[in-house]
């Protein structure tokens, strides 16, 4: 009954682009200076350190002790992950005591990028913290200055893909846009990572006929029911009955037909994998990675894996962003594009007046993809908009 | 197109529905002049071609849902006549 793999025409995107190899075989989009608060305890001193230097992008986040044993698992595996992601160029990595310094100092020794690692509690006194933090952060700026662009293959670019603010422009016009690009990356042997569970309720047919085995199909729609059941078990309703009487209004038909307008965001290709909350993918190709649906915390799971970069669509403007990775804000909605045009990289509501092409859609998309991996700043980058959200699952102690 | 066509979006080659996408309910063409009912509003579906009772419904290439009854080409396809 579903079909897969058409036919539509193909987005043109270049073979190479314009990047930062790192030594782990990963490709960076830029070679940001970092200062990495990794525990919460700091995170004033890494702000105080990071003053100076409004070009340093900062991981900062809740990051706590007392974690349960799930939940400390994933809250360390993250930040292992952020601190050597290919879009850092040189790491300021702070830390409350000398053990956890220790552990760090061992962590990264390998990792062949510049780094440096400050414990609070081998300071004396907080100006000389933070004295001691910018003469390090001045030395890292070297450092990374000394690596320059060079050609990367485009398949070694990961896509985070995300829809916010949705309403039916989003669903008809931004999320298959972006869909097509995600068809020509993974031709390209690219990778694409999509998220947010529960927003596939209803898509289970379409997904499992896109699995690429029998045994993902009835992994992935296990996720998507797990989700489902989330809706309810403790009691509360989440949610009404789907499709609602506004979606109904809006046009929308069955829940298929709202789930697909998420869904249409991933393309045609087959999905490949289901990851955990910021686990990397093992190959290429196309994930869904199970989280939570709020988009700064899906973000940060697929930011985490090592996505370089987000495709955003959007109805209504959403300021969804993340600091390690620029975010593309997509959107065909006239209203939107006219009110938050500096907030917006792609307006595609100029379609709307014309015969609409999803096709021209599409390619304005993946042009934006390559302008902005080749160091164009995007809006996201340019507001700073963006955080880091782990999800936890147990009360800590 | 004129402003005499609606704005209309086929997502997927093998869609059988198209989405209209402007206020213009009185217009009787889609934008390559295919003949439209009046009055379906913007994000609602019509039908390209004739669909059977029992045929699947596909937007976004997959379907969505299935005819409830015939569905002549250009009709308003929504919840009265598909499921």
């Amino acid at each position: 009954m579903f079909t897969t793999a058409p036919k539509a025409p193909r987005v043109g995107l270049p073979t190479h682009f314009s990047g930062y190899a790192r030594s782990d075989g990963r490709a960076g989009v830029r070679n940001y200076l970092v200062v990495f608060s990794t525990v919460a305890l700091v995170n004033r001193w890494a702000e105080l350190i990071a003053e100076t230097r409004p070009d340093a992008r900062m991981i900062a986040g809740e990051f706590m002790r007392g974690l349960r044993s799930p939940d400390a698992a994933r809250q360390s595996q993250v930040c292992e992950s952020l601190a050597t992601h290919p879009n850092v160029g040189a790491c300021l990595l702070l830390c409350h005591d000398a053990s956890s310094a220790r552990h760090w100092r061992a962590h990264l020794a390998s990792c062949g990028r510049p780094h440096a690692v400050l414990a609070l509690m081998e300071q004396e006194g907080m100006e000389a913290a933070v004295r001691a933090g910018r003469e390090a952060l001045a030395r890292l700026d070297d450092d990374r200055r000394s690596i320059g662009r060079q050609l990367c293959p485009i398949g070694t670019l990961t896509l985070a893909l995300e829809c916010g603010g949705s309403d039916p422009t989003s669903a008809m016009i931004a999320n298959p846009a972006i869909g097509r690009v995600v068809d020509a990356l993974i031709d390209r042997g690219g990778s694409a990572i999509v998220s947010e569970t529960v927003e596939f309720v209803g898509a289970e047919a379409p997904v499992r006929a896109r699995s690429q085995s029998p045994e993902l199909a009835d992994r992935l729609v296990a996720a998507i029911a797990a989700a489902e059941h989330r809706l309810e078990d403790d009691g509360e309703r989440y949610r009404g009955v789907n499709p609602t009487a506004e979606n109904i209004e809006a046009g929308l038909t069955t829940l298929i037909e709202k789930s697909m307008g998420a869904v249409t965001k991933t393309g045609s290709h087959p999905f490949v994998g289901l990851l955990e909350f910021g686990e990397k993918a093992p190959s290429p190709g196309l994930y869904l990675m199970d989280t939570p649906f709020f988009s700064p915390c899906s973000i940060t799971g697929m930011v985490a894996a090592g996505a370089q970069v987000t495709l955003f669509g959007m109805g209504v403007f959403n300021p969804s962003g993340n600091p390690l990775a620029p975010t593309i804000k997509v959107c065909g909605n006239p209203i939107t594009g006219a009110h938050w045009r500096d907030a917006i990289d792609v307006d595609l509501s100029d379609l709307l007046d014309k015969r609409l092409d999803l096709r021209e859609a599409a390619q304005r998309v993946g042009d934006s993809l390559i302008e902005t991996v080749a160091g164009r700043v995007s809006c996201a980058e340019r507001w700073r908009e963006g955080q880091f959200i782990v999800p936890k699952t147990l009360t800590p102690l | 197109m004129t402003a005499q066509e609606r704005v209309h979006v086929v997502v997927d080659p093998q869609d059988n529905v198209t989405t209209v996408l402007d206020q213009s309910v009185d217009l009787v063409h889609l934008s390559g002049g295919l003949q439209v009912a009046r009055g379906v509003p913007f994000g609602h579906k019509v039908a390209l071609r004739a669909i059977a009772q029992g045929e699947p419904v596909i937007k976004y290439g997959v379907a969505i849902g299935r005819a409830t009854c015939g569905i002549a080409s250009g009709e308003h396809v929504h919840v009265h006549n598909c499921t």
